[in-house]
This record gives C-alpha cells, sequence and structure tokens, in this order.
C-alpha cells in the first residue's frame, strides 16, 4: 500500500527547512510543526528585533536582564546545559572587544528567569538554533501523531521523527566535504537529530558565511575538520558538532569515548596538499 | 458589450474594490476607493464636466467618464483644432471651445477635466477654481513643487475640490496587494523596485499645421520634466503608498544616452528614493530597452509583490533533491540511503516561481476615479486622502529631476503646503 507523504518547505533560521511528514497524524501537523520552528526563529534570531536581541543590549551593557520568552529561556537552560556537556567548549557568548568573554561568566537563575554576565557580551546562537527548532518540530509533530518524519534545517541539522515510513532506520550518507563523489560516513537514523559540521567544503566558501569562533580567543577555527554528532535531541547534538570542531585533541577524544558511534571527528588536515583516502583519515 | 452586460462587469469591478478595501487597516491607507466604491451614485443630474484638453490622453478620459454612472461631458476644450475635432466625435452633444475662458464663462459646468501640457496645469487649474468649479486635473500636478503647493492653497481658498489623477488608487489589484501587504503576507517592506522601461522614441508625429514643442511637449524642459512627471509620478505615488511614507532624500542620475534627436529631457532616469528605516525605492525609466516593461517590485522579508503582472510571490526555498528523491522513494516502497550535509548554499539565482494571481478582470479605475470625483463634487469635499497622496508623488517625481540636475542628494521639502 503507498505511504501518504507531503512536505512543507520554508525559509527560517536563515536557511530552507524541509518537514516530510509520512503516514498517519493531524493533516495541520505540519503547519503545527512550521508555526513551531517559526516562533523559535522570532526568540532567538539576532538579525532582527527579537527577545534574544533585547537580552543581548541588556547584556552588552553590562545590566541583569529578565528572560520573559519562554522559548528563550528554554533555549538560555539548554545551552546551560550543553556548555557543561561539552566540557564548556559549545559556547554562544562573545565579547566583539576582547573575545576573552564566554559561557562562563554568565550566572542563569533558572527559577528566577534572570541572566547577568560578569563581563559586558552578547549571544549568537547560530546552528543550536537550528536543532532547537528541530526539537520543537518534533514534539509538535508526535503530539499531532505523526509516527513517521524527516526534518531538514539547512542540510547540516536533520532529525527524524519515529523509524523510517517502510521500517528500520533513516540510511543517510554524508558527503566527502571535499571529494565530490565520494562518502564521508554512512549512519542510520532512529527517533533522533544529526548535527553536521564543518571547517571546509562548499558550504564554508558561502558568500557571507562567517568562521567558527573559538571559545575565549576570539579566533576563528583554521583546523581542517568535520564533526558529526547523533543525539535524541537536535540541540545537543548541535552544541556537540560545534565543541568537536573547537576541541584541542585531549578533550576532543574525551567527547568522543562518551558516545562512540554517535559522535564522529574527521580530521582533514592532510587533505590541502593532496587528497587521501578516506581510510586514512581519523575516523571515531 | 450591452449596457446590462456592462453593468454586470461594472458591479463586479465594484465588489472586487469593496472586498480589498475592506481588510485591517485599508480605511486609513485608501480611504478614497472604498468611499468611491461604496457611493452606489445616481444617474439622475450627472455632475456637468467640461474637459479642457482634447489629445490623446484627454480622449480616454472622455471614453471613462461615459462610463460613469454620476459624471456626463458638456463641454471640451482644446487649442489645436483636430484634437478639438476628434473630441466633439466622443462627445458629440458637448459644446465645443478653443479658449477654456470662453468654457468657463459660458457656464453649464460644475467642474473641469484638465489634459493639457504639465506646464499649463496650474494656470488651468487657478482660473477653474477662481471661476467657481472643482477641478480634476491630470497628473502629474503642475511643472514647479511651487505651483504644486499653489494649486492646493487655491482648492482651500476657494472651498472646491481638487483631485489629480492617479487611478492605481483606485485598482483592485494594486488595493488587493495592499490589503495583502498590510496583513504580513510579504513581511517587513524594505524596498521596492520600480521601473518604466519602453523601446520607442516616445516622440509622436508632427502634423504639417503643429510644431513639434506642441505635440511633443513632453520632450521639452519647458513643458515638462519628461519621464518624471510623465512615468515615474504614478510609481512613485505607489511606493510612497505601500512604504507609508514619503522619501527623506532622493539621489538620482539622469542621461540622454540614446535618443539623441534635440530632445532636452533625460531618456534614461535612474534614483534612489531613502525613506525612514533605511527603506528605498529604486527606479530606473528608459526608452530603449523594453524587457522589464512597468512593475512595482514591492520586497519583503517573506515575499514580493509585482501588481502590473497580478502576483504575489513568497519567499519559498528551493527544494532540497535528495530529500525531494526519498519521498518519491517512499510512496514507490523503495527505501534507499539520503544523501545529506553537503553544500548548505546554492547559486542565487532569480527565482522564477510563478506566485499567486492578485487577480484579473476587467477593470475600470479610471471610471471608478471619475465616479468618486462626481461624489466629491456633489458632496463639496474631496475624497480623502487623494490629494496629499497626489501631492508628494509630484513633489517627489520633481525632486528627483532636481537630484538629478543637480548632482547631489535632494532633502524631502520642510516647507510643503499642508493637506
Amino acid at each position: 500500500m503507498a505511504v501518504l507523504a507531503d512536505v512543507e518547505r520554508f525559509a527560517a533560521m536563515g536557511t530552507r527547512v524541509e518537514l516530510h511528514r509520512f503516514g498517519e497524524g493531524d493533516p495541520a501537523a505540519l503547519a503545527g510543526a512550521r508555526r513551531a520552528i517559526e516562533a523559535v526563529d522570532d526568540a532567538l534570531t539576532i538579525h532582527r528585533p527579537s527577545a534574544t536581541t533585547v537580552l543581548n543590549e541588556r547584556l552588552l551593557a553590562g545590566q541583569e536582564a529578565a528572560v520573559d520568552d519562554p522559548l528563550l529561556l528554554k533555549a538560555l537552560v539548554t545551552i546551560d546545559e550543553a556548555h557543561r556537556a561539552t566540557l564548556g567548549l559549545f559556547d554562544p557568548a562573545a565579547d566583539r572587544r576582547l573575545g576573552a568573554a564566554g559561557w562562563g561568566d554568565i550566572l542563569l537563575d533558572r527559577e528566577a528567569g534572570r541572566i547577568r554576565a560578569a563581563t559586558p557580551l552578547a549571544l549568537d546562537f547560530g546552528g543550536f538554533g537550528k536543532g532547537f527548532a528541530l526539537d520543537l518540530a518534533c514534539v509538535a509533530l508526535r503530539a499531532a501523531g505523526v509516527r513517521s518524519a524527516c526534518l531538514s534545517a539547512g542540510e547540516s541539522s536533520i532529525a527524524v521523527v519515529g523509524e523510517h515510513p517502510l521500517g528500520g532506520g533513516w540510511p543517510f550518507a554524508i558527503p566527502h566535504p571535499l571529494r565530490p563523489g565520494q562518502t564521508l560516513l554512512e549512519l542510520e537514523l532512529n527517533d533522533e537529530a544529526m548535527s553536521i559540521s564543518s571547517t571546509v567544503g562548499a558550504g564554508v566558501d558561502a558568500p557571507e558565511r562567517a568562521p567558527m569562533i573559538r571559545p575565549g580567543y576570539a579566533a576563528p577555527v583554521t583546523r581542517r575538520r568535520c564533526t558529526v554528532a547523533i543525539d535524541r535531541l537536535g540541540a545537543r547534538a548541535e552544541a556537540m558538532s560545534t565543541a568537536l570542531i573547537v576541541a584541542d585533541d585531549d578533550r576532543a577524544i574525551r567527547l568522543l569515548s562518551g558516545r562512540p558511534n554517535r559522535n564522529f571527528l574527521f580530521d582533514l588536515s592532510q587533505e590541502a596538499a593532496m587528497p587521501v583516502p578516506p581510510s586514512r583519515m581519523s575516523l571515531q | 458589450m450591452t449596457e446590462k452586460d456592462f453593468d454586470l462587469t461594472r458591479r463586479s469591478f465594484i465588489d472586487r474594490v469593496l472586498l480589498a478595501t475592506a481588510g485591517a487597516g485599508m480605511a486609513a491607507a485608501a480611504p478614497w476607493a472604498g468611499m468611491a466604491a461604496a457611493a452606489e451614485p445616481a444617474k439622475t443630474h450627472p455632475v456637468r464636466l467640461g474637459v479642457i484638453g482634447t489629445g490623446d490622453r484627454g480622449r480616454a478620459l472622455i471614453q471613462n467618464i461615459a462610463k460613469t454612472h454620476n459624471c456626463t461631458v458638456v463641454a471640451i476644450c482644446d487649442t489645436y483644432p483636430p484634437h478639438l475635432a476628434r473630441g466633439q466625435v466622443l462627445a458629440p452633444t458637448a459644446r465645443a471651445f478653443t479658449d477654456h475662458r470662453a468654457m468657463l464663462d459660458a457656464g453649464g459646468i460644475d467642474a473641469v477635466v484638465i489634459a493639457t501640457p504639465l506646464n499649463t496645469h496650474a494656470r488651468l487649474c487657478f482660473d477653474a477654481l477662481d471661476a467657481g468649479r472643482h477641478v480634476w486635473c491630470e497628473k502629474a500636478m503642475a511643472r514647479t513643487i511651487a505651483d504644486c503647493g499653489a494649486m492646493i492653497t487655491r482648492a482651500k481658498a476657494t472651498g472646491k475640490v481638487l483631485q489629480i489623477g492617479h487611478q492605481r488608487m483606485f485598482h483592485p489589484t494594486y488595493l488587493n496587494a495592499l490589503k495583502r501587504a498590510k496583513a504580513g503576507e510579504i513581511g517587513t517592506i524594505t524596498q521596492i523596485r520600480a521601473s518604466w522601461h519602453r523601446n520607442n522614441s516616445w516622440r509622436r508625429p508632427v502634423p504639417a499645421d503643429a510644431t513639434d514643442r506642441q505635440i511633443n511637449w513632453r520632450l521639452y524642459r519647458d513643458s515638462s520634466a519628461g519621464l518624471m512627471t510623465e512615468l515615474a509620478t504614478h510609481q512613485v505615488q505607489v511606493g510612497n503608498w505601500f512604504l507609508d511614507a514619503v522619501p527623506t532624500r532622493v539621489i538620482g542620475s539622469g542621461s540622454l544616452c540614446f535618443w539623441k534627436d534635440g530632445r532636452e529631457v533625460y531618456d534614461h532616469v535612474a534614483l534612489i528614493y531613502e525613506y525612514v528605516g533605511g527603506r528605498k525605492l529604486i527606479y530606473t525609466s528608459l526608452l530603449n530597452n523594453a524587457r522589464y516593461g512597468c512593475e512595482e517590485q514591492i520586497q519583503g522579508s517573506k515575499g514580493t509583490i509585482e501588481p502590473e503582472l497580478g502576483r504575489i510571490y513568497q519567499e519559498v526555498p528551493a527544494k532540497v533533491l535528495a530529500l525531494q528523491r526519498m519521498q518519491k522513494d517512499v510512496t514507490r516502497g523503495h527505501k534507499r540511503t539520503v544523501p545529506i550535509g553537503g553544500a548548505t548554499w546554492f547559486p542565487e539565482l532569480p527565482v522564477t516561481t510563478p506566485g499567486e494571481s492578485l487577480g484579473w478582470g476587467e477593470y475600470g479605475e479610471t471610471m471608478l476615479q471619475f465616479e468618486g470625483f462626481g461624489e466629491a463634487v456633489r458632496a463639496e469635499r474631496p475624497l480623502p486622502g487623494l490629494l496629499a497622496q497626489a501631492y508628494h508623488a509630484s513633489v517627489a517625481s520633481l525632486l528627483g529631476e532636481q537630484a538629478m540636475d543637480r548632482g547631489q542628494a535632494m532633502s524631502w521639502p520642510t516647507d510643503l503646503v499642508a493637506i
């Protein structure tokens, strides 16, 4: 029997979003998931007035701020946990003048919904926002009775609801960022989210693309890396893939060993002069 | 078309205008249109019009006036006999004059319609108002910003209605476009790109009994600002209307770079009108390339409206091909690995999706603006909001001319007449 399928495509979170639903569920499920993503976009964007820009103005002025927006507060709490889980490497806080500020300067009172920083700084959620938004979209889809769906935010943030509509996991192949036509990694997702980060490849060459910043130094990451992180939550996957990009070797090993076969780091530094076979790359 | 068919078409048109003006915020954005459409004008005792200028535009107006329920042409006037003769064919019962003062003195008219060269608008308007007649005048209002203001001052002093011809303000597609923009369908409007591109000389053949300046008055600076007052005025009005503001300043470049045939006005104009908040109207008009024609591209954060094409476009990103293939695989029972996570950007070529129609049909916006004028004359009260739109559009077009002539940014005048 044919599987019913529908799709919602739109621009949000600074990228193109696609929501593919298969099989049962409320006919309005995709619209609800879209609203969930757009609500996150409205709350977390720094490219137009939002709860986050209001917060940043307060933090940059060295003032304490009340976080009234529930989505922003939820995001901040999730970031606080992700910061610890990634050994402090996932850090959306930056000080444009000195570069030394970071999430460690933040004091977040979850219960009171208040935040302040020891030094003036601002928050830029970057890819975390995509994973966070996909998480809320998945919640909306499940609540609407959807049991099988695939969500993409810019193709580097993926989330799936349930199993593949034909059974089993959702099979994905991640292309090699430097070798057209070659695959870097094949894996399956099952009711999970995946985040892919890279400092090389076509995506990095995109116009106006900002480089990944090393926390605490305000310096761009120059290592040639591609990382993949899989988690039940997209927000955590985003934090992990970013942390792996900026991690030094010791901390990278600690992060990778905690979740084998779910976190991956590809060192592509030898690819600069001459491409090498995938078998010679460091694959965790 | 039979009279019954015409009435049905007219009813359909009026209904579309009423529907378009019923949206949130529309009463403030286009109060004139709803009022004109809702008037249900009686056919008895129509407003008697004297048309000054029976050239191409004047005759088109006579034909539109004939469609109205509340206006009739009882007199026509033109200084050029062949034009007057053609006008008489369209209005055979109207009295014909070669001197507008004689027409005014003869009496029997409630209002005049001015469709003459731009540099004569102000003088004809003053004479009509002083003679106790209401005035409908073609856009642009006048050759100078000062004269535009003086026309308003004179209308207020005489207590007569002054209405300027901007038919887009009565056009259901434009009204529907504005309604949908106000409903947030295209997000925050930050830029409008407008153009009026033609590929012809814009020069009319000159009969043996006329002079070039008489027939081609649009090409000479003493009688016209060329593309700015004859074409741009319409689109600058649309820009002001959709951005709900007047410009703060304008910069521009004008040149005579193709039709070097003795004309004085630019055949290429390119201007940027700035509005508060960094918003812009980018305008170009030229006479040797027609590919992009006449259009206003109203650009918001969520979509674009192109009212001349009658279409609204949503900002829908391109499909992810791998996911599209996955969906097709699933629907035919095939499971295959999905390549994902590659390049997350794609070449930013123009989007060619067809968008959605804003609605087409038989339109009579020029007819409706005369019905609105007729009701305004009967009430001796102008349709609200209309004159301010026209005044600001004329000022902006003339200010654009100054910016190009002087090669410097021109700030919005601070001494304009209050309406």
